[in-house]
């Protein structure tokens, strides 16, 4: 009830004059010690820092199952939080204390995968167009016509499903283009490097490899078994992009597929909460390509590396048109008054 | 004065929980009823794990197999209640629940492998078998299960979540403990060789203690059932934070001392715990590691005091 009041106050304050408002915001995540999640996190702090009209961040952040992120999302209910920014570990396990915090006015937002309860806005990298944009480089790459390697992650996956979409666009407007090995790697990097190793010892010639994701063992197990290099799109892993400003005669492009994302959700619910609710619930966020075949994109890829930067972080730490933060802010990973 | 020296530890137990819910509403004044209703919430599956984990540990074993336990036991209620009516779904559920429990005793007591070993394997076995029931989260579970433990009952104080983990307890634990049956845990728990010769079917006695085990896992899965609305097959955070609670509750890890009551109040102490961190926006990273050195402090605060009542 106090929530609903505070925040109808704050809309009342809002609506007489450009005063700074006062929120608190929650945050509830489930993965601890993964560099895309702490990555994240960070994100979501600094984003806070520098949004004016925030003052606090709470953050629940470990490693527990769907019940353990219940019991977070109830504590940050009780804190009083004005929106709770949270990457659900299940669509449909946290609806009770979602519709909770929304029946006292709380803003929900969840990042990086989908909730089901009515209501909360969700907002994610596109990964349909994190595929389509890689695929589109490498088979413009190849001149629209040539053999390629499909590699590609768990089957079942929401974030796979939606990938093989794009690419099978891609590939449908390119009829040049004709994939002669299919193959899941699971999202492991020894797995996926020896699944290169193997085709590579059949001998059957391909002209170019499309990853989602296990890439930099991928340029490895061509440097290692001598094999002449073929185009190569990854993520914008540390490693894949620094391959591509490294190693010789390599041409490749990273997607990026920023966990910056977190830092977006704060500012959507921040947006929402001044009443600038986007039209639809579910908002996505379009990758971008660094290749290094050119010049200009030589300057991109120079430009995003950082050797503050944690190795297991994705390279592309901001998401432009969303997060405000700087660099240094991110790699500080503080939020307002030190939450 | 018997009775208050007897129960010294679960008073004290009492005591800390009533300050750490004053803290609580001295930090977030609108702290209330609905703030202890999603307390009491919470701790369901930790207190059900608690509980089975005390009676093994009384009887001087121990269980590293409880989260496995209650994540079969989650995920055979939501696929079953997605297929069959209710009731019969939840008394199966039981019933996997205290099998398990009895298997895990009786390649106990049949091999006589240490239980530590034993569970740690059953670990494995029973979270594979929860993969093989089901591979990703889903199924469902009955409205009724959901509502049964959501809000209050009678009083606007009272919350369900609390009444049920009271009730089911005391259902269980309460008519067993002064039989020869309860006896029986205590005495093998304490030394077994002198509960053999004193007529004591050490190897019976130790299978009931693991199958209770088992059935209080049964009503854990339950509940994550009832609160998340699904099933997962990956076991959750409960066997530490079940180890934890049986410690700080006063049962000794070994055997034979401690009741029911005390661990289930520790479990109500760790969950308070984590809501007054969050409340007070603590770093999740420290987080952590002021539960834990709260525990070490509390248990060895009481040790000491154990120690000191003891040479009077």
């Amino acid at each position: 009830m106090k929530t609903l009041f505070t925040t109808t106050a704050a809309l009342t304050i809002m609506a007489s004059g450009a005063f700074a408002e006062d929120y608190t915001i929650g945050v509830s995540n489930t993965v601890q010690g993964n560099g895309w999640r702490e990555q994240m996190i960070c994100a979501m702090r600094a984003q806070a820092l520098v949004e004016p009209d925030v003052t606090n961040i709470i953050v629940a952040h470990r490693n527990t199952d769907s019940a353990g992120q219940l019991e977070d999302l109830n504590n940050l209910i009780e804190a009083g939080v004005d929106a709770i920014v949270l990457n659900p570990s299940n669509p449909d396990a946290l609806n009770s204390a979602l519709e909770n915090a929304m029946a006292q006015g709380i803003v929900v937002v969840a990042v990086d995968a989908g909730v089901t309860a009515d209501g909360a806005y969700i907002l994610s990298n596109n990964q349909e167009e994190y595929a389509y944009l890689g695929a589109k480089w490498l088979f413009e790459q190849l001149g629209g016509s040539g053999d390629v390697v499909y590699m590609r992650g768990i089957a079942g996956v929401s974030a796979d499903t939606d990938r093989d979409n794009g690419f099978k666009r891609a590939l449908a407007e390119h009829p040049g283009i004709n994939v002669v090995h299919e193959v899941f790697t699971g999202w492991q990097q020894d797995q996926g490097k020896q699944q290169m190793f193997d085709f590579l010892a059949t001998g059957i010639p391909f002209d170019g490899v499309w990853t989602s994701g296990i890439d930099n063992v991928i340029v490895d197990a061509f440097t290692e078994s001598s094999a002449p290099l073929v185009p190569i799109v990854g993520a914008d892993n540390a490693g894949f992009v620094q391959y591509l400003s490294t190693v010789d005669g390599f041409e490749g492009a990273a997607v990026t597929n920023p966990g910056s994302v977190g830092g977006a959700g704060i500012a959507l619910a921040v947006d929402i909460l001044n009443g600038n609710a986007p039209d639809s619930h579910t908002v996505l966020v379009d990758p971008v390509l660094w290749e290094n075949t050119t010049d200009e994109g030589r300057a991109t890829i120079a430009n995003a590396q950082n050797p503050d930067l944690d190795p297991e972080w994705p390279v592309s730490v901001s998401i432009p048109g969303f997060t405000d933060y700087s660099m240094e802010q991110i790699i500080a990973c503080e939020g307002p008054s030190g939450g | 004065m018997t009775l208050i020296r007897n129960n010294a530890w679960v008073i004290s137990l009492a005591l800390l929980l009533a300050v750490l819910l004053a803290i609580t509403k001295a930090i977030q004044p609108g702290f209330g009823a609905p703030g202890l209703e999603s307390l009491a919430r919470a701790a369901l599956p930790f207190a059900f794990a608690t509980a089975g984990m005390a009676i093994v540990v009384i009887v001087g074993g121990i269980d590293l197999s409880v989260a496995s336990m209650m994540a079969v036991c989650a995920v055979t209620a939501a696929v079953l209640m997605e297929r069959m009516a209710g009731i019969p779904a939840l008394l199966i559920v039981l019933v996997v629940g205290a099998a398990m429990g009895a298997i895990n005793g009786a390649l106990i007591v049949l091999t006589k492998v240490p239980d530590i070993v034993v569970t740690l394997a059953m670990l494995f076995v029973w979270e594979g078998v929860a993969l093989l029931i089901l591979s990703t989260p889903g199924g469902a579970t009955a409205d009724w299960l959901e509502a049964a433990i959501r809000g209050f009952f009678l009083f606007s104080w009272l919350p369900k979540a609390l009444l049920i983990i009271a009730i089911v307890t005391a259902l269980i634990w309460a008519p067993l403990r002064g039989t020869k049956l309860g006896l029986s845990i205590y005495a093998v728990g304490s030394d077994e060789r002198a509960a053999f010769r004193s007529g004591v079917s050490v190897g019976r006695t130790r299978v009931i203690a693991y199958a209770l085990c088992g059935l209080f896992c049964a009503f854990g899965g339950l509940s994550l059932a009832a609160l998340t609305g699904i099933g997962e097959p990956v076991p959750g955070p409960y066997l530490l934070a079940a180890v934890a609670a049986v410690v700080l509750g006063g049962v000794v890890l070994g055997g034979g001392k401690g009741g029911l009551l005390g661990p289930v109040i520790a479990v109500f102490i760790l969950r308070i715990i984590r809501t007054i961190l969050t409340l007070m926006a603590v770093d999740p990273n420290v987080t952590t590691i002021v539960e834990g050195v709260i525990m070490v402090g509390v248990v060895m605060l009481g040790t000491a005091l154990t120690m000191k009542g003891a040479q009077r």
